[in-house]
C-alpha cells in the first residue's frame, strides 16, 4: 500500500508554472483532490509488471 | 437510412419531402431536446432539390442519395461553423469538409445541421454550458442526460430528428449516448476511418463512426466513410469489405465471449439481466457463448485518464493560457489535470495500453466477438454525481466510461445497440466487440440480434 500522497496547492502552482501555465491558487484548489488521486493511481501503475512490453506507438495501421 | 435511400431511389418519396419532414420535426422538438447547435435548413433544401433533379434526370444514384444526416459539431463542414461545442470556436467556419463528411456528400447524403456535444468532446455526460444541455428523449420530463460526448447525435437519432449521424469516440462518446438513447452506434477499429478535419480530443484514442437506428444503417454509413485517407497517416490501407453483404442474419457457430468481471457483473441488476438475456438470445440462434474476464482492464481508467489528459492539454495549451475562462468549468478542470502528467507517466500508460491490447487480442483469438454492457447503467438524471454499481458507489462519469473506454484503449471495433428497457422506460445498451478491422462480424452479430428483437425499432414518445 502506497502512502497517501499530499500535494499542496503551492506545489500545483509551481508545477503548472513550469509547464507554462499561470494558474492561480484559487483556480487550482478545486482540482487538487483529482490530481492527488491521479498521481496515486499512476504510482500504482508503476507496480504493474510490464516486462519488456513496449509502449503503444502504432495503432494497427496496416 | 437504408429504407429512406431505397424509397428515394425508387421515387416513392422525394428527397425534398424527406428533408422538409425532418426540418419540421427539428422545429417542433429541438427547443426541448437541444440536439442541434446549427440547423442548415436552406442549404439542405437546396441540396435536396439538386438530389431530386439528378434522380429525375435518370442519373445512377447510390443508397444514400438524398438521405439526410447530421454530424457532431466537431466535423469540419465547408462554409458552416464548426464550434466543437465551444465558445472559443463559436465563429469558426472551416474552408473544407472533413474527409468523411466529403465522402458522405459524394455518396449523396445531405447535411441537415450540426449536432450538440460535450464541449470539445471532453465528457461522457453530454452537457454544454454554451449551447444548452442535450436532453434524453426517453426522459418524459426531459431531465435525464443523453450521454456524451456525442449527445446531440444520440438524442437527434433517437427522436427522429435525423436518421443518422457521425459521432466521435475517445472513451465511449459514440457508444455511451447510443446506449442511453436506445440507438445503434459503431466505433470502428482505430485506423478504419479518417479523422482529418475532425477536432481532436486525444489523437491516439479518437475514433469516428456512425450513429443510426440499426446495424444495417451503420453498415451503410461505414461503407461510405471507411478506408485509407492520405491526409490521415493513421488510416489503414486494408481494403474496405462489403459490410452490407456481411449482414447474413446468421450467427450459428460464432464464438461469443460474455465479459463478466468489470463489465456485466458490475452493471445495475436491470442492465445485467438484459445483457445476459441478449447472450442467451444469441446462444439460442446457434452462437457458442462462454464467459471471459480481462485481467488487465483494472488499469484502464488510470492509464487512459493520463493519456487523454496529456494529449488534450497539448492540443488546448494555447487557449488554456490565453482564455481559460471561456471553457465550461468541468472541461477546464479536466484539461488542467494534463499539466501534472509527466512524460514518464504517459509512456508508462502507453505500455499498460499495449498490455491490455495484447490481452484482448488473445481473448479474441479464440472467439469471434465479446459481449458487454455499453454502459452499466441507464441514463442518469442531469447533475447526478454519484451512482451505485455492483461493486459499490461510483462517480457517474466513471460509471459511464467504464465498459466503453477499454476498447478505445485497445483500438478494437465496438458497437452499442439497444437490448432492453428499464422498468422506468429507459433504454439499455449492449456492446459487441470484435477483432481489429472485423467490423463486418460485429455488425453481423448486432444485425442478427436486431432481426430477432424489436428493441431498436422502439421510439420515444414525442
Amino acid at each position: 500500500m502506497l502512502a497517501r500522497m499530499e500535494i499542496s496547492v503551492e506545489m500545483l502552482k509551481r508545477t503548472a508554472a513550469l509547464a507554462g501555465f499561470d494558474w492561480s491558487e484559487a483556480e487550482l484548489e478545486p482540482i487538487r483532490p483529482a490530481v492527488e488521486n491521479l498521481l496515486e493511481a499512476l504510482a500504482r501503475l508503476e507496480q504493474v509488471p510490464l516486462g519488456d512490453i513496449e509502449p503503444t506507438t502504432q495503432y494497427r495501421v496496416i | 437510412m437504408a429504407d429512406l435511400g431505397r424509397m428515394i431511389a425508387t421515387k416513392q418519396v422525394s428527397p425534398i419531402e424527406v428533408v422538409r419532414a425532418h426540418l419540421d420535426r427539428i422545429a417542433a422538438l429541438d427547443g426541448t431536446l437541444r440536439a442541434f447547435i446549427t440547423v442548415c435548413a436552406d442549404a439542405a433544401l437546396e441540396a435536396a432539390r439538386a438530389a431530386e433533379s439528378e434522380l429525375m434526370a435518370g442519373r445512377p444514384v447510390g443508397p444514400l442519395h438524398g438521405v439526410p444526416w447530421a454530424p457532431k459539431d466537431l466535423y469540419s463542414t465547408k462554409g458552416v461553423r464548426t464550434t466543437g461545442g465551444s465558445k472559443i470556436l463559436a465563429d469558426s467556419v472551416p474552408a473544407a469538409d472533413a474527409t468523411v463528411v466529403a465522402r458522405l456528400a459524394r455518396a449523396g447524403a445531405i447535411v441537415l445541421g450540426k449536432l450538440n456535444m460535450h464541449e470539445f468532446a471532453y465528457g461522457p455526460e453530454g452537457i454544454n454550458a454554451h449551447y444548452g444541455d442535450t436532453r434524453n428523449p426517453w426522459s418524459t420530463d426531459a431531465h435525464r442526460i443523453a450521454g456524451g460526448s456525442s449527445s446531440g447525435s444520440g438524442a437527434a437519432v433517437a427522436a427522429g430528428l435525423v436518421p443518422g449521424s457521425l459521432g466521435s469516440d475517445t472513451g465511449g462518446s459514440i457508444r455511451i449516448p447510443a446506449s442511453l438513447c436506445g440507438i445503434t452506434g459503431l466505433k470502428p477499429t482505430y485506423g478504419r476511418a479518417s479523422r482529418t478535419g475532425v477536432l481532436p480530443l486525444a489523437w491516439s484514442m479518437d475514433h469516428v463512426g456512425p450513429m443510426t437506428r440499426s446495424a444495417r444503417d451503420c453498415a451503410l454509413m461505414l461503407a461510405a466513410i471507411a478506408g485509407y485517407d492520405p491526409a490521415d497517416p493513421t488510416t489503414s490501407v486494408l481494403p474496405v469489405p462489403d459490410y452490407g453483404a456481411a449482414l447474413t442474419g446468421e450467427v450459428k457457430g460464432l464464438r461469443v465471449g460474455l465479459l463478466r468481471a468489470h463489465f456485466t457483473d458490475v452493471a445495475t441488476p436491470e442492465v445485467k439481466a438484459a445483457i445476459e438475456a441478449a447472450a442467451k438470445k444469441l446462444e439460442g440462434a446457434g452462437a457458442v457463448v462462454d464467459e471471459v474476464n480481462l485481467k488487465e482492464v483494472v488499469h484502464v481508467a488510470t492509464a487512459s485518464t493520463a493519456i487523454v489528459a496529456a494529449e488534450a492539454l497539448a492540443y488546448h495549451a494555447a487557449w488554456m493560457r490565453s482564455r481559460p475562462q471561456d471553457y465550461q468549468a468541468d472541461v477546464r478542470e479536466r484539461l488542467r489535470l494534463g499539466a501534472f502528467v509527466t512524460g514518464a507517466h504517459y509512456v508508462r500508460s502507453q505500455q499498460v495500453r499495449a498490455l491490455l491490447t495484447r490481452e484482448v487480442d488473445e481473448v479474441l483469438a479464440r472467439r469471434d466477438v465479446l459481449l458487454a454492457p455499453a454502459t452499466p447503467l441507464a441514463a442518469p438524471v442531469l447533475g447526478e454525481r454519484e451512482t451505485a454499481l455492483g461493486d459499490g458507489a461510483s462517480a457517474v462519469r466513471a460509471a459511464l466510461l467504464r465498459c466503453a473506454r477499454p476498447f478505445n484503449f485497445s483500438g478494437h471495433p465496438a458497437c452499442a445497440a439497444p437490448c432492453g428497457f428499464t422498468a422506468g422506460g429507459l433504454p439499455i445498451g449492449l456492446q459487441v466487440v470484435g477483432r481489429p478491422f472485423d467490423e463486418a462480424t460485429v455488425l453481423r452479430v448486432v444485425d442478427a440480434y436486431q432481426r430477432m428483437t424489436d428493441w431498436h425499432t422502439r421510439r420515444p414518445v414525442a
